[in-house]
């Protein structure tokens, strides 16, 4: 049974219910054993990569296989399914992160910063319900007008499919928007697109911010994780069947982005802030507590995001030591 | 106008949905393993897609219309599937239905061509 093989059934078998799995793909595994020998009598020779390759798309992605042994009318398909949570939690996500930070800084610019609190959360759970309504009817409207089972059926790959049983590896697009980021990012941090530093707080008042110098702590280190980051999309986009190691390299950098934090808020205040001529010490004081606010806010939501995707990147690896290959003689 | 494919496309796949499990439920008179069966029904003329086929057989037997046992053959184990005997009821029954529906059918496709 060829690599490809049992890298195809690893990705089905991922789908399924547990209690069925192993016996679906050892039934999958025989079929797919006959198809293979018939092909082989018919070349004449085993089949290359190629030929097993258009024998998997001909038998289906491995989303659309699982779905068929549920049996069920789906809203959204199993094309577009395990898109779906993932959208949901980045929509919900940014929506409440931004509205949190509004919301901080609504609350740390107000002489009653508890009842500023109390009136943002109501734009918080509204803006997160907002968020969930719209991603869910964009996914009912792509499911229904854009037909995804044929276009997955088209345009699938099976030698995309992952080495190792860990994630869905990244497409091209996702990829490619990653790394323009990080490249905004590193550009941003060398400096070669200046970034502001005056925040203005009435006419005529304003405050200069500079970072505080446990960041020249942290420089070296944050670029390196920026280009490793860098370098993990470039490698998804080179090589994306090699989850393991990919997720091996996000591992190591959650870890030492979550260690960077750690070293900058222990040397906090995060910024010096200075008054420009004409600030009163009220303002000046205000601003200090408004500037630290919205970094350790900042900071907590990359700390808890990082913390969380380190904790799922573990669990994958510790997953996929888990899972087998199915033994035809256990599931009879 | 000249009806679009993919309408013809959808409306042909509507009519042989249910008269697949028919085809099914036919062969597997005789036991049969999914390759082979696939293989039977193709030599008779139904061509069937593997990725409904098997989903379709798990479903038929959680219906106990069939049983399944897995059992070594050409140093490989196979999963063998056969009518039950609820099966071959079910069958019976599905069958006299097809029989009366072709009739029907046939009856109304040539008076169409007649007139």
């Amino acid at each position: 049974m060829t690599d490809l093989v049992e890298r195809y059934l690893a990705s089905v078998e991922r789908r399924l219910p547990t209690e069925t799995a192993k016996d679906i793909v050892a039934e999958l595994r025989e079929a797919l054993e006959d198809k293979l020998a018939a092909r082989a009598a018919e070349l004449g020779h085993p089949p290359s990569t190629d030929d097993v390759a258009e024998m998997l798309k001909a038998f289906g992605a491995p989303a659309v296989v699982a779905a068929r042994y549920e049996g069920r009318m789906q809203l959204i398909g199993p094309v577009l399914y395990p898109w779906f949570w993932p959208a949901q939690r980045t929509a919900i996500g940014i929506t409440a992160a931004i509205l949190i930070v509004l919301a901080a800084i609504r609350a740390l610019a107000s002489d009653k910063p508890m009842q500023a609190v109390m009136q943002s959360m109501d734009n918080v759970i509204g803006g997160a319900l907002t968020a969930f309504a719209v991603v869910t009817l964009v996914f009912v409207g792509v499911e229904r007008w854009a037909d995804p089972e044929q276009l997955a059926a088209r345009s699938w790959d099976p030698k995309s499919l992952p080495r190792e049983h860990i994630r869905k590896p990244k497409s091209m697009f996702e990829a490619g928007i990653s790394l323009f980021f990080d490249v905004l990012f590193i550009l941003f941090w060398m400096r070669f697109i200046p970034f502001p530093n005056e925040l203005p707080l009435r006419d005529g008042a304003s405050v200069a911010i500079t970072l505080s110098p446990a960041w020249g702590v942290v420089y070296g280190p944050v670029l390196a994780l920026a280009l490793l980051a860098a370098a993990g999309h470039v490698f998804d986009m080179l090589r994306p069947a090699w989850s393991r190691v990919r997720s091996a390299m996000s591992i190591v950098g959650y870890a030492c982005g979550l260690g960077v934090l750690w070293v900058i808020f222990q040397g906090r205040p995060f910024a010096d802030v200075q008054p420009q001529p004409g600030t009163s010490p009220e303002e000046l004081e205000r601003a200090m507590r408004l500037v630290d606010g919205v970094f350790l806010v900042s900071m907590g939501i990359a700390a808890l995001v990082w913390a969380i995707t380190l904790g799922v990147e573990v669990y994958r690896q510790i997953r996929a030591g888990r899972v087998s290959m199915p033994d035809v003689r256990a599931a009879a | 106008m000249p009806i679009a494919a993919d309408i013809l496309e959808a409306l042909r796949l509507e009519l042989r949905r249910g008269t697949l499990i028919l085809a099914v439920l036919g062969t597997l008179r005789a036991e049969q393993y999914g390759y082979s069966l696939k293989t039977r029904l193709a030599e008779a003329g139904v061509e069937i897609d593997e990725g409904a086929l098997y989903p379709m057989l798990r479903r038929l037997e959680s219906q106990g219309l069939l049983v399944s046992e897995w059992r070594e053959e050409g140093k490989r184990q196979k999963r063998f599937y056969r009518l039950s005997a609820d099966g071959a009821g079910a069958l019976e029954q599905l069958t006299a239905e097809w029989r009366a529906m072709n009739a029907a059918l046939n009856s109304i496709l040539q008076e169409g061509g007649r007139t």
